[in-house]
């Protein structure tokens, strides 16, 4: 049966356009390579105490290696900082932000291992630039000769340089302006990434940059809406990082590539969506960032899981001085720490991230103890962290909406809500994690996924407190509470749509959709045909219609709905593999294997159909066809307990010793087990003949007793009939 | 208090006319160095009789917490112009010759006359230290206000996403309407004004 399929609505442009500015959370990057030494090794000596600092002995060795990567002409800073006449022209502002920390910008706490590429002025740095800007003398000698960096992409020739159609013109004022820009990439066949490199174009007003990628047209069509390049508003939720990775920049960094093991397939079709902070200069400025992309041939071996911690359901009084998030997550598995990235917006003020080992011991992840949105960095790690299963990560955040917090947007301050535009506050700390192997990573992958979901919906329930009325905040929670397996609550927000857009097929769509899933197919059925009268020829509801006829147990309407669905679109998968499978329910092998060949052939990796394609072949018992169709299944989703049993059964109990691959069995059936956490007797029991067909009979005992141990019924009647078999050697053949 | 002090020393200059180190912008004015565009003497401090005020706006063509004001201190101008205020622009910077200083004025938009005050005449009598700086002076060439323009930047990396106090507007309504002004000095966060060494 299809899984049915939510419509997202696309009146989320009409919204856009009144929404000043917002900030997503989002930015990569470790500093920008030095091309010369690296600044470690850079000889900064301390002057003696009886001679006062000058520029050539002091304070260039410290501007070139320190401040230079910006501070240079063509570089991110609004000022060159290389020469003699340039720095003395700036001694005072540079004693002053090196003094306050506010350069180099480096919001952290310093942390054991280090950060990568964290530019640091060490305490007697800052004192010598202290004293030499009180009486700056250019000394003896030659002037120190800057490095030499990079007059191209610091990461090397590029694979692929993409960059707006056009100028974005930015005006003159007021402060910080935020603008989205949807970038066709234009690959024609699957790309793996290893980095990207932006160059903000004009390093003077773009301050930061809010990197995802869009495989649906969301972005482009609300950018299209927009006859200026770029639009006003918030990004689309199909906006999103590839999975495990981040992607953005801050001045000054860039974010190393990673090893091919670790680079994230991007899809032809696929957009770049770029959010740019500007900071505006006073008069108007041509923005044209371009940014280049860094391909590998080979598919990554690993891919990284995000982890967001945060609360969505911030809710700050007026004047409230601390107001404190907090949250924590127990890792299930073994996991590697790559890099964290914080973000809030104007009123967070302290920002801790923590790790409690099974040990006991804490351990600081990230520390800021004045945090300025403006400075969204990815901190990296040197040394990768090593989390152990059972470490609880954690994220606390205060926030200040007293009046005197200057950096408080709204005057006098105002009750603050979680959400994503400007004067709203976020609070997030995000984890890169690797975990050791597939199964792990899809383990905590799943869980990470649930946890972070849990949490949006609170933020659309907070959204919804203030806008009770906005449909589409309504449909964003239906469709958050069916991806949380709370059809109930999704029910009641689609219903709340409907109510207010009877006219609108989708509204009852959507609430069909819900319903269904709620097991309440009397009313789903209603709402599918309500949506069909509305909009004759609605494919997807005739689809969903069907499945759901098949569900309360009216077959035939179901075939007829179904096929009423592949008439009127004929390119829909879901409803050739349901239509596919009710026939074979009919027995109508035939007609059933074509529907589902048809469905292979609109979705080459299409498990379900090939799972289903396996069922017709048991049904003509040609097993050597099903043993295909069921290992392709397995195959085209490798994250499906099901078809990798069903596979694994039919790989080691075959009677054709053709069709038997025992040690594949093996393989797919521990893939199984472990995916369900050896906690389902049919997979421990399917374990167990696939263990016995490979003549590991000791392993097999041992699962069939685990899976006795689970089962009852009939199913414990065969396990234990097995289980006599593997005590006397003998492998299980199935006959059926 | 300041304002006390200024006030009796220009009585001194009016009244006895006495020596020229007293009421250096005026006497000085012609020997300062502050120049038009076009190369020509200019003396923004001698003509202040019959201005509502006089105010000089410290700037640089390469500070960019100067720059993002321009927008507003052309508002500024406008709206004081036509209440009889008079507005300078003053490059102070001794690099920021007049190819420069045009070139820049006209990026910004500017639309006020512009000085550079190469020796700093004007500097020191404006009491200005940063760009952007501002200086009010009144009729009598009474420097009645000098410093920030409004209270958005608090430091550098810390500003307010808007104004709580608009200081320089403040003194030019107290002195168009012959008031006190109430704050007549404060700090301005910019890029410091920087002449070549005696």
């Amino acid at each position: 049966m299809t899984r049915a399929a939510v419509l997202r609505s696309r009146r989320r442009l009409c919204r856009a356009a009144l929404v000043a500015s917002f900030l997503l959370p989002g930015t990569v990057l470790a500093q920008v390579p030095s091309a010369g030494a690296p600044p470690s090794s850079l000889p900064v000596r301390s002057p003696s105490a009886d001679a006062a600092p000058t520029f050539n002995q002091h304070i260039a060795p410290l501007m070139h290696s320190r401040c230079g990567a910006c501070h240079r002409p063509g570089g991110a800073g609004p000022f060159s900082l290389l020469t003699f006449d340039e720095v003395k022209r700036r001694a005072a502002q540079i004693a002053a932000v090196t003094g306050s920390g506010f350069m180099p910008p480096w919001k952290a706490d310093a942390h054991a291992g280090g950060f990568v590429a964290q530019p640091r002025l060490t305490a007697d740095d800052v004192a010598v630039i202290a004293t030499w800007a009180k009486a700056p003398i250019e000394g003896a000698g030659p002037a120190p000769v800057p490095p030499r960096w990079p007059t191209g992409w610091y990461l090397g020739t590029p694979d692929l340089v993409v960059t707006l159609p056009a100028n974005y013109t930015l005006p003159a004022e007021p402060s910080d302006m935020f603008r989205i820009f949807a970038v066709p990439l234009n690959v024609n066949r699957r790309r793996y990434v290893t980095g990207i490199e932006f160059d903000p174009g004009n390093a003077r007003v773009v301050h930061h940059a809010n990197i995802r990628i869009d495989t649906t047209d969301g972005s482009r069509r609300m950018d299209e809406a927009d006859p200026a390049p770029g639009y006003d508003g918030l990004m689309a939720r199909s906006a999103e990082y590839p999975e495990g990775h981040f992607l953005g920049w801050t001045p000054g960094q860039i974010a190393p590539l990673v090893g091919p093991d670790l680079a994230w397939p991007l899809e032809p079709g696929t957009d770049l969506v770029v959010q740019l902070h500007m900071q505006t200069s006073g008069k108007p400025e041509a923005v044209r960032p371009r940014i280049a992309f860094y391909f590998s041939d080979t598919p990554p071996s690993r891919t990284p899981s995000i982890l967001r911690l945060g609360s969505q359901g911030i809710d700050i009084p007026p004047g409230e001085g601390r107001y404190v998030i907090a949250d924590r997550y127990t890792l299930p598995v073994d996991a590697t720490l790559l890099a964290v990235q914080p973000h809030a917006h104007y009123r967070a003020t302290l920002v801790r991230g923590t790790a409690t080992f099974p040990d006991g011991r804490t351990q600081s992840l990230i520390t800021i103890r004045d945090w300025d949105f403006r400075w969204q960095h990815v901190y990296r790690y040197v040394e990768p962290i090593r989390l152990p299963k059972g470490t609880v990560v954690a994220m606390q955040y205060t926030f200040d909406n007293a009046p005197t917090n200057h950096r408080n947007p709204q005057v006098p301050p105002q009750r603050v809500r979680w959400g994503q535009r400007s004067f709203d506050e976020m609070g997030d700390l995000w984890f890169q994690l690797v975990a050791d192997g597939d199964a792990d990573r899809e383990r905590l992958r799943g869980e990470v996924q649930t946890k972070m979901t849990a949490e949006d919906y609170i933020g659309l329930e907070t959204m919804l407190a203030s806008s009770p009325d906005d449909t589409e905040l309504h449909d964003d929670a239906g469709v958050t509470a069916l991806a949380l397996g709370r059809p109930a609550d999704a029910v009641g927000h689609f219903r709340a749509t409907a109510r207010q857009q009877p006219g609108s097929a989708p509204a009852h769509y959507n609430l069909g959709t819900a319903l269904t899933q709620a097991g309440l197919f009397d009313d789903a059925i209603t709402s599918y045909e309500r949506a069909i009268a509305l909009r004759p020829g609605y494919a997807v509801a005739l689809a969903n219609l069907g499945d759901t006829l098949a569900s309360a147990g009216r077959a035939t309407e179901a075939i007829q709905r179904l096929e009423e669905a592949v008439a009127a679109d004929s390119s829909l998968p879901e409803a050739r593999n349901s239509l596919g499978a009710m026939l074979w329910r009919r027995g109508d092998l035939d007609r059933a294997e074509r529907e589902l060949k048809r469905a292979l052939e609109l979705r080459p990796s299409y498990a379900e159909a090939f799972f289903n394609l396996g069922h017709v072949a048991v049904r003509r018992a040609d097993i050597k066809t099903a043993a295909a169709n069921f290992r392709k299944a397995a195959a085209s989703n490798p994250g499906w307990p099901l078809a990798l049993t069903t596979a694994a059964w039919v790989l080691s109990t075959a009677a054709d010793l053709d069709v038997r691959a025992p040690f594949e069995a093996a393989q797919l059936a521990e893939r199984a087990a472990q995916l369900t956490a050896r906690s389902d007797p049919r997979v421990l029991d399917t374990l167990a003949v696939a263990y016995a067909a490979s003549g590991r009979f000791e392993d097999a005992m041992q699962a069939a007793r685990e899976a006795l141990g689970k089962a009852d019924g009939g199913l414990a009647k065969d396990i234990a009939m097995r289980l006599a078999l593997f005590e006397r050697r003998e492998a299980y053949v199935d006959r059926r | 208090m300041y304002a006390g002090i200024a006030t009796s020393s220009r009585r001194l200059c009016g009244a006895l006319a006495l020596a020229a180190a007293i009421c250096a912008p005026v006497a000085a004015a012609a020997q300062d160095g502050v120049r038009d565009l076009g190369g020509q003497p200019a003396h923004p401090l001698t003509g202040t009789a019959g201005t509502a005020a006089t105010v000089l706006i410290f700037t640089a063509v390469d500070c960019p917490i100067s720059d993002r004001y321009a927008p507003e201190l052309q508002r500024l101008r406008d709206a004081y112009a036509r209440r009889g205020v008079r507005f300078w622009l003053v490059y102070p910077n001794a690099g920021d010759g007049p190819a420069a200083a045009r070139a820049h004025a006209e990026v910004f938009s500017y639309a006020m006359p512009v000085v550079l005050d190469p020796r700093g005449a004007l500097v020191g009598a404006a009491k200005v230290s940063v760009t952007p700086e501002a200086a009010v002076f009144d009729a009598t060439g009474r420097l009645m206000y000098h410093g920030r323009i409004d209270d958005r930047y608090l430091d550098f990396g810390l500003d307010r996403p808007v104004p709580t106090r608009r200081d320089l507007a403040e003194a030019l309504g107290s002195v168009i309407a012959g008031r006190r002004v109430q704050v007549s000095e404060t700090r301005a966060v910019g890029c410091a004004i920087v002449r070549d060494q005696p």
